[in-house]
Parts: C-alpha cells; structure tokens; sequence
C-alpha cells in the first residue's frame, strides 16, 4: 500500500510540475504582443516578414483576382505576400486568434467584428487610410466599434432579381412586365413555374428572405431597438410562406441545388434573388444562360434589399502591419476595385469610383441603385449566432408559423441589443 | 426421452438425432437457399456503395448527377483524377498522411511495446498504479479532448505543426493493453535464460523479448496505420496552415466548407476513393489478422 | 545469483530486484509524459477553462482571466438564451440518435452473425469480409460517400422511385420523422400542453420531434459502418456457445427461436454488453460526421453536442461555454457507461427461475 501511495504521490507530483511548468513558461504559442517587430504606443508594427492573407472567396474567379492583385503588389513593393482561400473563415480566423498566429490580413464580416475588436484581435488601422474620406459612409459605420474605425470596407453587394430572360421570353413577358409590386411578382412567378421548375428561388436563410422583411417595412434591429416580431415582418413571412405552399417559391436547397446561383445555372428556377457574385459564378460556371439583373420589386412600404460589405481586418498580432496598410490602401484604390469589380462583381466601396462602375457595368445598374434603399444585416456582438438560429428556424418556414419564429428571433436579439 | 438421453450424453454429441420432428431434406435446403440469398443480398447492400463510389469517379459531372446508380459509366473520364492530382493540393495531403502515419506507427509500436512489457514483466514500485491509470485513459471520450488539447498544444508551441500532429498519437492505451497481455503470455523461463547470461533488462526486451512479439507488433502497426490515417479531429484542432493539411480534413474541406464549389460528386468520391485505398489494401492483406484482433481488443 | 534463480518467482513488491526498478519507470516514461501532457493536463485546462471568462486571446493561464465559477455552466442549462437552446437541441438530437443507433446496430450485426455463422467455413470469410469493410474506411469517407448516395437525384431516391415513393430532399430535410407521422395521423401541430412549456429552451413538442430526415441519413451510416465490427464479435461469442445446450433444448422440443433466445442469447450476455456499451459510447461522441457533412444543419437538427462544444469554441470563441459543454457530455458518457454496467450486471439467479430450468431425473 505505501509503495502504492509513493507512486501515485511522485506521479501526481510529476502532473502538478508539468502545469506549472507550463503555466510558467506560457509557451511560444500565447504571445501577446508581437515582438518580431516595432510597435510604439498606437503605432503599427513594421518588420521584414512576409504577408498572410486570408480571404474566403465566393469561386475561383475572387481567388483568382485576389491572387493577382496581391502579386503585382508584391512586386512593386518588395514585400511577399501569400493568399489562401479558407474553408471556414469564421473558425480559421478564431482558431487562428486564439493561437496568436493569425494571418495578417483577412475578409472580415460586420458581424463578426464586433467580437474580435472587443477581445483585441484586431488593430484599428481605419484612421492611417490615406484614402480614409473616400469611403461610403454607411460602409465605415459598419465598421467602426466604440467610434474607432477598424478596416478599409473593401466592396460591397446588394440584393437584386435576376432573371432567366429565355425563360422569360418563353413565358411571353417583356421588359415592361418586369415586377415592380408583389402582386406581380406573384403573378410572374406562377406563370414561369412549370415542371421541375420553380418561379422564384433563394437560399434558406435571412440573407436572402430579408429582403422581403426590408419590402414590408420591417426589418432587425433599427436605432438599436430589436423589431424583429413586428407585424411588417410576420405579414413578409407569410407572404413568402404562402407562395412556397403553392410551389411558385422554393428554397435553392428545396430543388437540389447549393445555392441560389446554381439553381439559377441549373434552370431548376427561372428567377433568383441574388447580389453581385452573380456575375462571376455565372461565366465561370454556367456561360449559357442568358440573364438581366432588376430591382427587386416593392413590397408595401415600398423598396428594400440588403446589401452586404467586407472590410479587410488587420490582426493585432501581425509583424508588419505597415506593410499590411500599404496593401489595403492598393487594394481599395479606385484602378484596383474596379479590377475585382469586372472579375467577380462587387461594388467598389469609394464613392470615386461610382461613375466608372456604373460605366463599366450598364447592366448591373440595379445593384447600385439598390444601395439607396437598402439595409444592413445586425452586426452586434452575438448577433452572429441569432441570425445562425433564424436560419434554422427559416427552414421550416413552408410548414412553421412565422409569428412563432420571429418571436424567438425576437426574444435572442433583445439578448445582444440591451 | 430426457432420461435416455442424460444417461447417454456420448451418444447425443456423436450422432445427430433422429430429425423424426423435422421435415425431410427438401426443407433443410430450402432453409440453405434462403440462407445464402440473404447473404448475398445484404453483401451486395455492403459492398454496393464502394462500387459507385469508384464507378462515379470516372463519370462527368454530369452524368453523376443525371444517373446516379449505375456501375458503369457512359462516358469513361478521368477528369476528376487529372483534377485531383493536378490542379488541388491532393498530393500535398497524401503526403502530409503518409508522414505522420508512418511517424506515428514506428512511435507507437516503439512505446506501446516498451511500456507493455513493463507492465507486465518488470517489478517495479507503482507498477499496479500506471497500469489503472492506463485503464482510466481508456475511459475518456476523444471529443473532450478536442478544445484542450488545442490549448496545451499552444501552451506547449508545437501548435500547427508536425510535432505537434504526431506526439499526441503516439501512445495509444488500447495498444498498451494488447502488448501487456501477449508479453504476459510469453514464458519466464525466456527471460530467465537471457538475465543468466547477463543481459541488462533493456538487452532482454530488445533482442529477446520483442523479436518473439512479433503477432501481436503487426496487430499493434494495423492498429495505428488505420487509426493514425483516419484520424481527423485531432488534425482539426493541431493545425490552421494549408501545408499541414491531411487527407482527411483535405477531403471533409472538398465534401462540405468553402473548397466544394456546388455538387462536383466525382472529385469528391474520387478523393475519397484514393483515401480508402491504403487502409483498404492493408485491410485486404492482413484480413484475418485484422478481424480475429478487433474480436480480442474489443474483448478484452 | 544460483539463489535467486532457484526461489520461487512468487515475489511482492520486496522481491524488487535492482535495476529492474529503474527500468520499469524508463520504459514506461513515454507513455507517462505522453499521456499526461496530452491527456491529462488537457483535461485540467479545460476544466479551468470552463470555469474562467478566457476570451481567447493570450493564454487562458495569464493573469487577466479570472475564475468565474459555474458561470459558463449555467449559461448553458439555464441561461434562457440561445446557449441554453442549442445544448437542448444538440441534447435531443443526440438522445434520438443513440434510442434508434444502439438497438439498430445491435440487432443487425447479431443476425449478421448469425447467418454469418450458419454459412459453410469457405463463404463465412467473404461474407465477413464484406460485413466488415465499411468499418475499416475513414469517416470523411463514407461520409462523402453518403452525401453523394443520399443527395436530392441519389441512389436513394432513385431506388425509392421503383417502389413509387419520392424520396425525401435527405441532408436538407430538417423535419423530425415522428412529426412526419403524426402529421401523417392528423396531429399536425403538437398538443397545447407539448407546446406550451418545455426544457432547456425547447418546447416538449419539438423534443418529441423524433431525428429529422437529414439525422436519419446519419442513422442509417451509423449501423452500416458499426454493423460489421459488432457482427465480428458475435461470430467470436458465438462460437464460444456451447453446442450441448442447443442439443440438449432440441431434445427438449424447443423451436429454433426457442432456442434463441433462452439459451443462445443469455450466452451471449457478455458480447451483448460490450456492444451496448460501446455502441452507447461511440454514438455520443458524434462529431466527425457533422464537422464533414451537415456542420449541424439542416435547421440545427444535426447539432451533437460535440458539435456543440467545438462550434461554441472554436467558431463563436466561446470557449468557456465550449469547455463547459465538453465536461457535461464527459459525465453523460461516465454515467451511461456506469447505468450499463449496472443493469446488465451477473445477478443471482432467482429460486423460482432456476426450477424452470432444472432438469428432470438424474444428472450425471
């Protein structure tokens, strides 16, 4: 018994040694503040190290011109820089953080900032932009937490209805019966639903059905409040839920496809709802389908869509974050964003480079006139996770009871907005 | 009859009785034929998907989609695998398996068998205490350990990288167990024979003891080439860079995440056909190995 | 040294010889450092982990994390908010699971070895081998595998159009299948007195919900991949069953079914346990599958609680709620473990039933 004892005394005393041996040293991994470079008191770290950037493209047409840019870049300037695609930006970015080895430079969504600047992730480099006054205003709210500007907004989408114009010409339509109303989006939509085709689709989640909240005059979280119970909301959802029950709306992954775009591609729908990505999935993927992007129609308080922007995040922790500064403001310049836009489709996020677009892109005109009426999705903090459950609950909005949903979206996101 | 029968229990295990209760023959095959048809049938449900697996691997896109079941493609194409090799990182992940397959196989093998051997030969204070911790190890669910050891592995610095994807596989309780109970059952008079002739305990584990051990190795390298190479996880949580990816997070990045661009099914089965074929060869190989150890190990 | 070989090898912890002492702990150092670098210190950071406020930046043992008590814990059973609604969800989805995996998974692999048994010796091996080998894949795999066969236009559905029935759209169906048949039945939504109150932020009803279409697909993979190394035990206990039993029931004009299950099955008593058990074991650490198919969709109903708690940390930076949600699954798996071994435990047999099986007259 006592040589027992012994053992499991010396092997518990070896346990509690290691932890705090472990504690002590607090391991190469946990490092606070850079120290491979630099950084006085509110400045940016500069180093010699070579740039990460995280991007979580939409399809190989983003990748690929994200790739170029960065390349051509790196040439000018010296410095290396290399671009990886994630698979789940979300968890690469907090695994990344909670490491202290994230990458320098990542697409960083509104909602998701919330989080991050509030445990000191990211460094606020908004107000070193030399560009900093040509951004969209609304696009830098965004982004700025506790009035500090954190990221350069590098583009931004809207929500438009793009439609099959064979299809549509098939069904006997012109431009002049493009809906403008509900009452004739439901009408359009019925007459193009045949067989192993639906009138309208669009992904499963807020992002997409939000747009017709935004048409009723609802909407998440406006001055701060929580609306999202509210009737205009519940009157949207029914409106949605009614036109699934009778087949002439269905959800992209009702019909066998993986989103919005593919089904669109596929033809298993005739109408999308979709934002700007459209463009490049459509070439890269499905050439032969002719289409005309349009306003989406008004429900009745009138127009509304979403419009949706990424800023590019700079890590706290990151060597060369000079470096890092000098890549963003190349990448928002107006030649450069202009670039991204013909590739894969986005609105430049300088109010400069508006004209340009609108003259490089006649046909796309509809995003950007969406950007006057359009909303933003929450971006509180936690918010993430709320819209995570309405889209759960979403699904099941063809059998569910919409007063019901928007209840407990309600109740979650007076949660993150009190 | 229960008392002719008691009396004469030679009898009852030699011959067969007397099948006067049963029907004739006809019966008896037609009890075969069944037999053998649910047999065949439910091997068929087994083995079916791995055929379409492979059949669909050499479709296009589209016809994957358009007819699904059929072992046979239309057109033969080897798109997918001119993609997979080619244009991904495919070969980068068959890498990155093979190396910390093998790391950790050749490890395992070296550890398990010295710890075995000391749990079950060598007198040594604690002994009894090491080897219920060994069993407590056993008890704990892989998934609890996914957020720490991410932690420790920070801790530690060896996060996102190959250290830090081997060390934490090399030991493996099961395989602690199964050497033990096999040195157990390998005769003292052995050992004896070899400390007589002045072996030091190491000389008598390593030329004596580990040579003759040489079943219950194989069982253990089966053990963690499968585990090892299946193993996904633990990859999730060790690394975050590109070029640590393994063939498993590789794959589940094609399946599902930002990597699988709509329903491209033959890439994806493609990839994982590839995947399976090193454990399947192996499984192919040491059949009867591998399904007589799963029975012991599960057992014991 | 003549001596010692001589005396009998009966020895305690006095008979310690030197060298050997020291031996013993350097051979069984790796595994030591190993296990407990790996193992067991992760385990106690975790634990600290789930009972401090760390953010997930800088390490969880620096001075500015500081201890919370059960806050996280609580967060998660009774916060009211959304943790507390997806550890309730993850909960039903798993208790489903495990309710229709264990009982399927058992049965199947024992009537796979039955049959596999009653084959002549050549066409048992074939016959194993194809049993077994989904076992031996990885589950990135086969998980790809069964996205492909159960997708919208799949394998699947087209096997069911044969029998005239449309298939389900399986992956992206969130509906529970007891919902289904209710619906079916005419109970389209649930009882005022299901609906109204519930637990762990979930209404009685949905708990009742049953697994949804998409948890089924993965129900279905559950029993196929674990059907074989289960059958492989029983073909092992099995043989081990002694064959003048079976004689002797046959004498006693028992029917093959009879036999079964009063003297086969109660044979089998140890097997039966070990497959539960380890079946219960496996079906609650369901984390792979999710993380490489349906990452808890559609509409949550693929959420486990490994899931969970890899979600919570990993994506949302929760880590203290992930942590927390990790050591509740860890006492769940600790307690059925114990309830298993529990009920199927050797018990005496009853006076009563043990007269049942006396036989009557002489016993040699």
């Amino acid at each position: 018994m006592t040589s027992n004892t012994r053992a499991l005394a010396s092997a518990g005393a070896l346990v509690v040694a290691g932890a705090l041996v472990l504690s002590g040293c607090g391991g190469s991994g946990f490092d606070d503040t850079g120290d491979s470079g630099d950084a006085g008191d509110g400045g940016l770290t500069s180093s010699d190290d070579a740039l990460s950037i995280l991007i979580g493209s939409s399809g190989e047409a983003e990748t690929a011109a994200v790739e170029e840019a960065v390349a051509a870049w790196s040439a000018e300037s010296g410095v290396d820089a290399t671009v990886s695609v994630a698979n789940d930006l979300p968890q690469q970015l907090s695994q990344g953080f909670a490491a202290g080895s994230p990458p320098d430079l990542f697409y960083l969504a509104p909602e998701a900032i919330a989080g991050y600047a509030g445990n000191g992730s990211l460094v606020a480099y908004g107000s070193e932009l030399e560009n900093i006054d040509d951004f969209y205003p609304s696009l830098v709210e965004n982004f700025t937490v506790e009035d500090e500007f954190y990221c350069a907004p590098k583009d931004f989408s809207t929500l438009a209805l793009i439609i099959n114009t064979d299809l549509w010409e098939a069904a006997g339509f012109t431009e002049a019966d493009i809906p403008t109303t509900w009452e004739e989006l439901s009408a359009v939509s019925s007459a193009l639903t045949t067989d192993g085709r639906v009138g309208l689709a669009f992904g499963p989640e807020y992002q997409r059905v939000g747009t017709f909240m935004a048409q009723a005059g609802g909407g998440m979280v406006v001055d701060g409040e929580a609306i999202a119970n509210s009737s205009e909301n519940v009157e949207a959802l029914e409106y949605v839920q009614e036109h699934m029950v009778d087949g002439t709306f269905a959800y992209s992954s009702d019909i066998g496809a993986g989103w919005g775009g593919e089904a669109f591609g596929k033809q298993l729908a005739a109408m999308v709802i979709e934002g700007n990505w459209i463009g490049g999935a459509m070439s890269a993927d499905f050439p032969d389908v002719p289409y005309i992007v349009a306003e989406l129609p008004a429900g009745p308080a009138g127009q509304g869509t979403l419009q949706f922007t990424n800023c590019w995040g700079m890590a706290a922790d990151s060597p060369n974050q000079q470096a890092a500064l000098e890549l963003v403001e190349y990448l928002t310049s107006t030649e450069q964003q202009l670039a991204f836009s013909e590739a894969f489709g986005p609105m430049p996020s300088i109010a400069s480079a508006a004209d340009a677009w609108t003259d490089a892109n006649p046909d796309l005109g509809a995003f950007l006139t969406g950007a006057d009426y359009a909303q933003f999705p929450p971006n509180q903090e936690g918010s993430v996770d709320v819209i995570a459950d309405f889209n759960a609950q979403l699904e099941s909005l063809k059998t569910g009871d919409p007063q019901q949903i928007l209840d407990s979206v309600q109740a979650n996101l007076e949660a993150v907005t009190g | 009859m229960t008392v002719t029968a008691v009396g004469d229990t030679a009898v009852v295990s030699e011959a067969r009785p007397p099948r006067r209760v049963r029907s004739g023959p006809s019966k008896r095959l037609w009890g075969q034929i069944l037999l053998y048809a649910l047999l065949v049938a439910l091997a068929i449900i087994y083995i079916y998907p791995f055929l379409v697996a492979v059949a669909t691997s050499f479709k296009s896109d589209a016809e994957a989609a358009v007819d699904p079941i059929s072992l046979i493609p239309n057109v033969f194409s080897w798109a997918a695998y001119e993609t997979l090799f080619g244009r991904s990182a495919f070969p980068l992940w068959f890498m990155n398996s093979t190396i910390v397959t093998i790391s950790v196989t050749l490890g395992r093998v070296f550890f398990v068998s010295l710890a075995g051997y000391a749990l079950a030969r060598l007198h040594f204070r604690g002994r009894g205490v090491i080897f219920a911790l060994v069993i407590a190890v056993m008890a704990v669910p892989g998934v609890v350990l996914l957020i720490p050891r991410f932690l420790v592995l920070n801790q530690i610095g060896i996060y996102d990288s190959y250290a830090g994807m081997i060390l934490p596989l090399l030991v493996d309780a099961a395989g602690v167990f199964i050497m033990k109970n096999f040195f157990e059952s390998i005769p003292v008079s052995i050992e004896e024979q070899a400390r007589i002739d002045g072996a030091g305990t190491f000389r008598v584990f390593w030329s004596v003891v580990l040579p003759m051990a040489r079943p219950a190795l194989i069982t253990i390298i089966i053990l963690s080439f499968q585990g090892s190479w299946n193993e996904l996880s633990h990859f999730i949580v060790s690394t975050q860079s590109p070029e640590l990816t393994t063939l498993t997070k590789g794959v589940a990045s094609l399946a599902s995440g930002q990597l699988s661009q709509g329903s491209q099914y033959p890439i994806k089965l493609a990839a994982s056909v590839i995947m399976t074929i090193p454990v399947a060869l192996m499984f192919f190989i040491f059949q009867k190995k591998i399904m007589s150890t799963t029975e012991g190990a599960l057992k014991g | 040294m003549t001596t010692r070989v001589i005396a009998p090898r009966r020895s305690g912890p006095s008979r310690i010889r030197t060298g050997e002492g020291v031996a013993g702990w350097v051979f069984t150092a790796p595994i030591i450092i190993i296990l407990g670098v790996f193992l067991f210190i992760p385990v106690l950071m975790a634990l600290w982990v789930s009972v401090s406020d760390w953010t997930g930046r800088g390490s969880p043992l620096s001075g500015n994390v500081s201890f919370v008590g059960l806050d996280n814990y609580a967060a998660v059973t009774t916060g009211g908010g959304l943790p507390e609604r997806n550890f309730g969800i993850s909960l039903r989805n798993i208790a489903w699971y495990t309710l229709l995996v264990v009982p399927l998974q058992t049965i199947l692999s024992l009537f796979l070895a039955v049959l596999v048994s009653r084959a002549i010796l050549r066409g048992r091996g074939v016959f194993r081998t194809a049993f077994y080998f989904p076992s031996v894949t990885s589950t990135v795999a086969i998980v790809v595998l069964w996205l492909f066969l159960f997708s919208t236009n799949g394998v699947i559905n087209e096997v069911l159009s044969w029998f005239g029935i449309n298939g389900p759209n399986w992956f992206s169906d969130p509906r529970g299948i007891v919902h289904i048949a209710a619906g079916a039945v005419g109970l389209g939504a649930g009882p005022e007195a299901l609906v109204s109150s519930g637990f762990l932020g979930i209404t009685w009803w949905e708990w009742l919900a049953g697994p949804s279409v998409a948890l089924s697909a993965f129900i279905l993979m559950a029993v196929f991949t674990t059907s074989g190394t289960f059958m492989l035990l029983f073909v092992a206990a099995l043989q081990g069953v002694g064959v003048e039993l079976g004689e002797a029931g046959m004498m006693d004009g028992a029917t093959g079914w009879q036999r079964f299950w009063h003297i086969t099955l109660p044979q089998l008593r140890p097997t039966l346990f070990t497959v539960l058990t380890l079946g219960l074991i496996g079906c609650w650490q369901m984390f792979e599958q999710i993380y490489t198919g349906t990452q808890g969709g559609p509409g949550k109903t693929t959420l486990t609680p490994a899931y969970l708690s890899y979600q919570s940390a990993f994506i949302s930076q929760d880590w203290g709620q992930g942590s927390a949600i990790a050591f509740i699954l860890f006492v769940i798996i600790i307690f059925f473990t114990i309830v298993q071994r529990w009920l199927l435990r050797e018990r005496p047999v009853s006076k009563r039933r043990a007269r049942r099986y006396q036989v009557r007259g002489q016993r040699s």
